[in-house]
């Protein structure tokens, strides 16, 4: 009897399958985005596209997606289907798609305005994506003493018109050369500081005045130096050279400091940081490097 | 679109719907806890203050349930389903993601403790959330919401509520009419089933959005901003496009505006001040989930006055 009883109930449900089905699209939705989410943030590429401080919150999210997605799995509710439901669940299917290439493409191939090494040359620049042991905040130069700081630190500190900067300082850059400021001994040193997301990206720069007194090329090392140097106002030629540099592609806005450019005393070329981007900013010694 | 192109725009909507879909998921766990725990005659009851009492109580509540741009639209919607006048409810949308304890410390940091611009901020963000508060407060829910959005099943749990099945709710979802109240346990798992439809409800406008500002990224030449900060009405309107284009979390976009110091202050403030009212994420969300009529309002006013005001600091500020 009582299997009887089980079987009419199980028919039943297998009628009433194609009504819930919506609810059950709905739950493996919300699944597999709960699953990239937390699948990201244990990722060694994160970091591509979100300042690494978040992980923990997107990996709690994806886990509570995962939860919110397995109500709906597991105990679907008869409903109709509707173009905005559709449209919905299309919407995330989509973005999963995205998504997915995105991750592929940050796994495989570097994005612009990171690397600039030619194809043949990129695999070899892959960064780590790893903590780094700290540094030492100073370092002794040709007999000077440069204090260790990361562009985006010298950067706000000016922006914010503080004078208690670092008078010499060493610095991880990647240098940009461009044609029409090497004719006038220039070059531009970058880095891109992340706040939040790669939408609020921005890559920072100074000019550069005494790079050809250096071997600043090294085919392994993609563009990567620590400079050495301490800072001087911008003269009315940079002031005019800082017209020709060229914008930024793409991923994050450019901007170069107009009111003070980097005067190099010694420049090496090094290999590239774990995280390209600048994720944290320290406005006092030990500055982030 | 090359393949270069393409991987950008992927990581760029990427990106933003990894930042924001934590919030969204807040917001519409809040809203669900809302429908389900809380009575709806505790919320009708702000409607029985006169409205000046509901635009304050909707500018300030941000003070008390901090949110961002990202998780507000859900939160309000189901304020205004719950019976929570408009008049509170969409300064509370517009006011909270600026007038919140996050928002504000972040924007004294970034701007090293400079006072006048978070005062100016919020100021600036007030001025058209409370005009519009006032201007759509004697507006009745269904005047303002679109039925069609009302996806996400209502439960009869909240008490006094009505569940709404006969309301257009439209998910034709089997909700609980038993008498009894139901135990806690099935609260929890309706207040899970609830978010479930909440935040996907509003994942596809963050993700529409998203793709908006993705291609702007990609396509949009950074040459104009710089030709155009040394114009304090033009370096205005450029920071105004930008915040609606880049659309940058609230809790993040004073570090943002802080970089960008080649642009004149009112230009920083405009850009501070829009961006959570209006970007690329909320705009879809705004047309989404009101009448037309109302999203045109929600989204033309605070540009219009958020201009207004920048220009107008502009000049007193002998800029312009």
């Amino acid at each position: 009897m009582s299997f009887l009883k089980r079987l009419r109930e199980i028919t039943s449900g297998l009628r009433e399958l194609p009504s819930r089905l919506q609810d059950i699209v709905d739950g493996l939705t919300l699944l597999c985005l709960g699953g990239l989410l937390a699948a990201l943030a244990q990722s060694p590429h994160y970091w591509y596209f979100l300042n690494p401080r978040f992980s923990t919150l997107t990996l709690a999210s994806g886990v509570l997606l995962g939860l919110v997605g397995l109500v709906p799995l597991l105990r679907p509710r008869p409903g109709r289907t509707t173009i905005a439901r559709l449209v919905r669940q299309a919407a995330v299917l989509g973005f999963l798609c995205l998504a997915a290439y995105a991750w592929e493409q940050a796994a495989t191939a570097p994005f612009p305005g990171v690397f600039s090494a030619p194809d043949e040359t990129q695999a070899l620049f892959q960064p780590t994506g790893e903590a780094e042991p700290a540094a030492a905040p100073l370092v002794t130069k040709n007999g000077a003493e440069y204090t260790r700081l990361n562009l985006a630190e010298l950067y706000i500190m000016l922006d914010k018109g503080r004078t208690d900067y670092p008078s010499r300082f060493a610095m991880r850059v990647q240098l940009s050369e461009e044609p029409a400021l090497k004719k006038l001994g220039l070059g531009v040193l970058t880095r891109t500081a992340v706040v939040c997301c790669l939408a609020d990206s921005m890559q920072l720069g100074f000019l550069a005045q005494g790079l050809e007194r250096f071997d600043t090329k090294r085919s392994d090392t993609n563009g990567w130096l620590e400079i050495y140097g301490r800072l001087e106002p911008m003269d009315p030629a940079g002031e005019q050279a800082l017209k020709a540099v060229a914008q930024g592609e793409g991923m994050s806005l450019k901007v170069v400091n107009p009111k003070f450019r980097v005067a190099v005393e010694a420049a090496e070329p090094i290999g590239p940081p774990p995280f390209p981007y600048l994720f944290e900013f320290r406005e006092q010694p030990p500055f982030a490097w | 679109m090359d393949q270069s192109a393409l991987a950008t725009f992927a990581a760029i909507v990427t990106s933003i719907v990894v930042e924001a879909a934590p919030f969204l998921l807040l917001g519409s766990l809040l809203a669900s806890i809302l429908a389900v725990f809380v009575g709806d005659a505790a919320l009708q009851r702000i409607g029985q203050r006169s409205l000046p009492v509901q635009i304050c109580l909707g500018l300030f509540a941000g003070l008390l349930l901090p949110t961002c741009e990202c998780g507000i639209v859900p939160v309000a919607r189901k304020l205004l389903r719950k019976g929570v006048p408009a008049g509170a409810a969409i300064p509370f949308m517009l006011a909270a993601p600026v007038v919140n304890p996050i928002s504000i410390a972040s924007t004294y940091v970034a701007f090293q403790g400079d006072l006048s611009v978070v005062l100016l901020r919020i100021g600036m963000v007030l001025l058209p959330a409370a005009t519009l508060g006032w201007v759509l407060g004697g507006v009745k829910p269904p005047e303002l919401l679109r039925p069609s959005l009302n996806l996400a099943p209502s439960f009869p749990m909240s008490g006094g509520g009505g569940c709404g099945c006969n309301s257009g709710c439209g998910c034709g979802g089997q909700h609980a009419h038993e008498g009894s109240p139901p135990s806690l346990h099935a609260r929890l798992a309706e207040v899970l089933r609830h978010t479930a439809h909440e935040f996907l409800d509003m994942g596809r406008f963050l993700i529409l959005g998203a793709c908006a500002a993705g291609l702007f990224k990609v396509f949009m030449p950074q040459g104009v901003l710089g030709l155009v900060s040394g114009n304090p009405v033009l370096a205005v309107a450029a920071m105004m496009l930008l915040a609606v284009v880049l659309s940058v979390c609230s809790e993040a976009d004073a570090f943002v505006a802080a970089s960008l110091s080649m642009f004149p202050r009112p230009a920083l403030l405009a850009f501070l001040a829009l961006g959570p009212m209006l970007d690329l994420k909320l705009i879809p969300a705004f047309l989404g989930v009101f009448q037309r009529r109302v999203a045109l309002a929600v989204i033309v006013v605070p540009a219009v006055m958020i201009f207004i005001m920048a220009v107008s600091l502009g000049m007193y500020w002998g800029l312009a």
